[in-house]
């Protein structure tokens, strides 16, 4: 039996949630990581954000006011709003390809690590392939072949939200907030639908590790199915190495975002993201520096946070783990 | 030549530095982590290192070795085979035409490979002495009949020299050129002994002698160019080292790839006591904002693009570094007139009435003029004003040409490749969707790419520039001829064409500018290209450099440069 249930009879879940409420440094993080996610999500909604798009070029480079929270960049945009909305796309970006990719590797690392034998060996030669090729490439091909696709799904989704007789231009409006995420989203779900294989990796050294031990064996000899004792008894014992490589995912998605705008690929000009966003500000930092301050600092707390939040799950879902 | 600035091909380092940690997501761990924050901590702590240390340029200043951001890695050093800014100014210091670039004056004609000339009455013969001295960078003589041979090799229609309408000047050059004679003496250009070559031009230029102050009049090797190929093979090794010779004032020392050229002083050349330099280094440096930061921790004596974005900043904190000249040259739109909207007129007049170029120029491309045609002002010749910002008038063509309200306008890619270019489109992008509802995508392309999609007409719209190669009107309007190497719009108009050979057989100074200003008007009334702005020069330059004076050209003469020590 595991350490967990044979001390106390708590469950894993409430156990875990004891221990993180303890963490002082994880709880901060998660309150920070909520308070961010909350605000990009729902801020845009209540109207009072400017057009993160709307150029007012007099105004250009200024610094924080009441008006503008955090200046204003390079072609007089206000900068709040920039982040904002480019947090929208980012966090958007990194959870679904998280998600995607971790949900691919644990089944297929799991399914590997407990069959094991020849079935194991051939999926982990397929994983070993997939390894080989190069990654940028492919989501290049990727990007372009979809591309096509994404557009007809854009003109789909705005369609929904406007009426046939609407002008031009408030279509275009409608257009400005769902294209960025409509364009990028379907690419990243193919991305994280890539990106899977080092988790699989881990997840299947985990199963069988764990496979081998008694409590599975018992669970085995009371008759339960191959499913259950898979996803009921093994994985859960998983979770910690699945939920730290899960914090670290998403900051490396967001960085790779980042990456494939400036190949074109990612969130194109005006539409904002927290990497492009950092990229200009990076460029500019000598004639306006809030423009790289404010989005490095959220991606930073946000970098930060994952990584803190993730040391404390891990600890805290680690049945191992001492008990104080 | 190809402007480089502000529209051009960058590498970021996000993507070079980063590009394997961030190749594959899976790969993240927390020591990645670590590394990537020392990378971004790394230049405040050279900055801390080096305010102990002798910087790079205090100790080239010592050495007598000029430091300069040449913001690209040239495509070749055969100086045929290229059309663009950087591979020029490394160029002009390995090889000199006949006539010199003047260190003061644009129009200045100092003696280079030549030293003396002289011309017919109208202008369209003309004769140049040779240095008797001069000779190559192994030792070998500069003779008339290397310039002959230069002129045959970039006019073989197999060799097919990007440039090669630079050359059109000479008699039946043109035509050897297509294909239309086969026989090259029939070309005007003739060498009559080892140090006189005798020119005969299908026009009279009276600015023949600047003319031949641009690279595709050089000289070539032929010794050496025969050595590794025959005369029309294209990229053989004679561009290359150990084998590359020139006649100018330095030669080529080492080429590092995506680093550095080095050139160092050539003891062959005949004014080599004049020569105050000891070396050049060309450094790649394709993101102007890191140039910038290069130049500005001292590792650079100039850069020679400071993006707008930077200008207040550098105009307050380093007034010591900062030039703003005038510069002869145009920063414009090229629209792709195959493509089904952009190839009606109207619609091409709408997207350029919608502008508001006087906005762009005040704050984004700072020190720029707003256009009014498209040939900047030079000399005698000062263009009809036609441009304008007319929103209403730019609806009304639109809705003309079919498209009311921007309603079912197709969805176009602007197509740039320098970062600090983006700026001044994400205006017109704004400005398009605002005047005229219409939508258009940006996109970045490496300048590799960037240049291949424009000629082969795979592109919408695309960002260009254009320099001008010497001052007469016609370096601008040659452009949009049908053929040109450079004019990449799918647009000609034989019409236009004809006005342009009136005017080279037009004696008369005023009358020849003034047929030239009516094809003018017809490019602005069909609009393949929509003019933006007129360059500034907007440089740093360090203040122990001596003999660079402002000039309009900005060809600044390598061998008058001198560093103060």
């Amino acid at each position: 039996m595991s350490a967990v249930t044979a001390e106390k009879n708590n469950s894993l879940w409430s156990d875990a949630r004891h221990r993180l409420m303890r963490n002082r440094a994880a709880l901060i993080s998660l309150i920070v990581l909520t308070v961010i996610i909350f605000c990009c999500l729902v801020l845009p909604l209540l109207g009072f954000l400017h057009d993160p798009n709307a150029q007012a070029l007099p105004d250009k480079n200024l610094a924080p006011s009441g008006a503008h929270w955090f200046g204003t960049d390079n072609l007089g945009r206000d900068i709040f709003a920039r982040v904002v909305y480019g947090g929208r796309i980012s966090i958007a970006v990194g959870l679904i390809t998280t998600l995607v990719s971790v949900t691919i590797g644990v089944c297929y690392g799991a399914i590997s690590g407990y069959v094991s034998g020849r079935t194991d060996a051939i999926m982990m030669r397929i994983v070993d392939i997939l390894y080989a090729l190069p990654f940028l490439i492919i989501v290049i091909l990727l990007g372009k072949t979809i591309e096509p696709a994404t557009a007809k799904l854009t003109d789909t989704v705005v369609g929904w939200f406007t009426s046939a007789d609407a002008s031009v231009e408030s279509i275009n409006a409608t257009r400005a907030w769902i294209e960025p995420i409509t364009t990028l989203v379907p690419l990243f779900v193919a991305i994280g639908a890539l990106s899977w294989l080092t988790v699989s990796r881990i997840v299947r050294a985990q199963v069988q590790g764990v496979a081998k031990q008694e409590f599975v064996e018992a669970a085995r000899s009371l008759g339960l199915g191959n499913f259950r004792i898979l996803f009921r008894h093994i994985l859960p014992n998983t979770l910690g190495p699945i939920i730290v490589y899960t914090t670290l995912t998403i900051p490396s998605v967001m960085l790779f975002e980042a990456t494939l705008s400036f190949l074109g690929m990612g969130v194109k000009p005006p539409y904002a993201s927290w990497g492009n966003l950092i990229n200009e500000g990076a460029n500019l930092m000598l004639s306006n520096i809030w423009l790289l301050f404010f989005p490095t600092l959220l991606f930073s707390a946000t970098l930060f946070a994952l990584n803190f939040l993730g040391d404390g799950l891990r600890d805290a879902l680690d049945p191992r783990s001492a008990k104080d | 030549m190809q402007a480089r600035h502000p529209y051009k091909a960058s590498q970021n380092f996000s993507t070079g530095k980063n590009s394997t940690a961030i190749l594959a997501p899976s790969h993240k761990n927390p020591a990645v982590m670590l590394r990537r924050l020392i990378i971004l901590l790394l230049p405040a702590l050279g900055f801390l290192v080096s305010c102990q240390k002798e910087t790079q340029v205090e100790r080239a200043n010592r050495e007598g070795i000029f430091l300069t951001g040449n913001s690209a890695e040239p495509k070749s050093l055969d100086l045929q085979q290229v059309t663009g800014v950087p591979e020029g100014k490394i160029i002009t210091s390995l090889f000199e035409g006949l006539v010199a670039d003047d260190p003061e004056n644009d129009d200045g004609t100092p003696p280079g490979a030549a030293t003396s000339w002289e011309h017919n009455d109208d202008l369209t013969e003309w004769t140049f002495h040779l240095q008797p001295e001069g000779r190559w960078s192994d030792g070998v003589p500069v003779t008339a009949d290397d310039f002959v041979f230069a002129y045959n090799r970039l006019l073989h229609p197999d060799f097919a020299g990007p440039y090669a309408e630079m050359l059109y000047f000479l008699k039946n050059a043109e035509e050897f050129n297509k294909g239309k004679i086969t026989d090259f003496s029939q070309v005007g250009v003739k060498a009559i002994d080892d140090h006189t070559l005798f020119v005969k031009l299908r026009e009279p230029v009276p600015f023949l002698p600047s003319l031949t102050r641009h690279y595709t009049w050089f000289p070539v090797p032929k010794h050496v160019i025969l050595k590794f190929g025959k005369m029309q093979d294209r990229f053989t090794d004679w561009s290359v080292l150990p084998n590359m010779v020139g006649n100018g004032p330095f030669k080529l020392k080492t080429w590092r790839f995506h680093d550095v050229i080095e050139v160092e002083r050539n003891t062959y050349y005949w004014d080599a006591k004049n020569v105050g330099l000891n070396g050049i280094r060309f450094f790649p440096i394709e993101n102007p904002f890191t140039e910038t930061r290069a130049f500005l921790s001292g590792q650079l004596h100039n850069i020679y693009t400071l993006p707008s974005d930077l200008i207040p900043a550098a105009k307050k904190e380093y007034p010591q570094y900062l030039h703003q000249e005038p510069y002869v040259g145009t920063v414009f739109v090229r629209l792709n007139t195959t493509r089904k909207g952009l190839d009606n007129e109207k619609v091409r007049n709408a997207l350029s009435l919608a502008l508001d170029r006087e906005s762009i120029c005040k704050y984004i491309m700072e020190g720029y003029t707003p256009t009014t045609s498209f040939v900047p002002k030079m000399g005698a010749y000062e263009p009809e004003p036609v441009l304008s910002f007319n929103p209403e008038k730019a609806r009304a063509l639109l809705a003309e040409a079919g498209y009311p309200d921007g309603k079912g306008f197709p969805r176009f890619s602007v197509l740039i490749s320098k970062p600090d270019a983006k700026a001044s489109i994400e205006a017109m992008q704004a400005m398009w969707r605002k005047h005229l509802n219409i939508l258009v995508d940006i996109q970045i392309k490496d300048w590799g790419s960037f240049v291949t999609a424009q000629q082969n007409l795979d592109f919408d719209i695309a960002v260009g520039g254009w320099i001008g190669d010497y001052l007469d009107p016609t370096t601008f309007l040659n452009l949009w001829t049908k053929g040109n190497g450079n004019n990449n719009t799918g647009w000609s108009d034989p019409a236009y064409e004809a006005l342009l050979s009136e005017a080279a057989l037009t004696a008369d100074a005023a009358k020849r500018l003034e047929i030239l200003k009516r094809a003018e008007l017809m490019v602005m009334k069909a609009q393949p290209i929509i003019p933006v702005s007129w360059y500034s020069r907007n440089y740093l330059l360090r203040p122990e450099v001596k003999g660079w004076h402002p000039l309009l050209l900005d060809n600044h003469p390598w061998k008058s440069i001198r560093l103060e020590k």
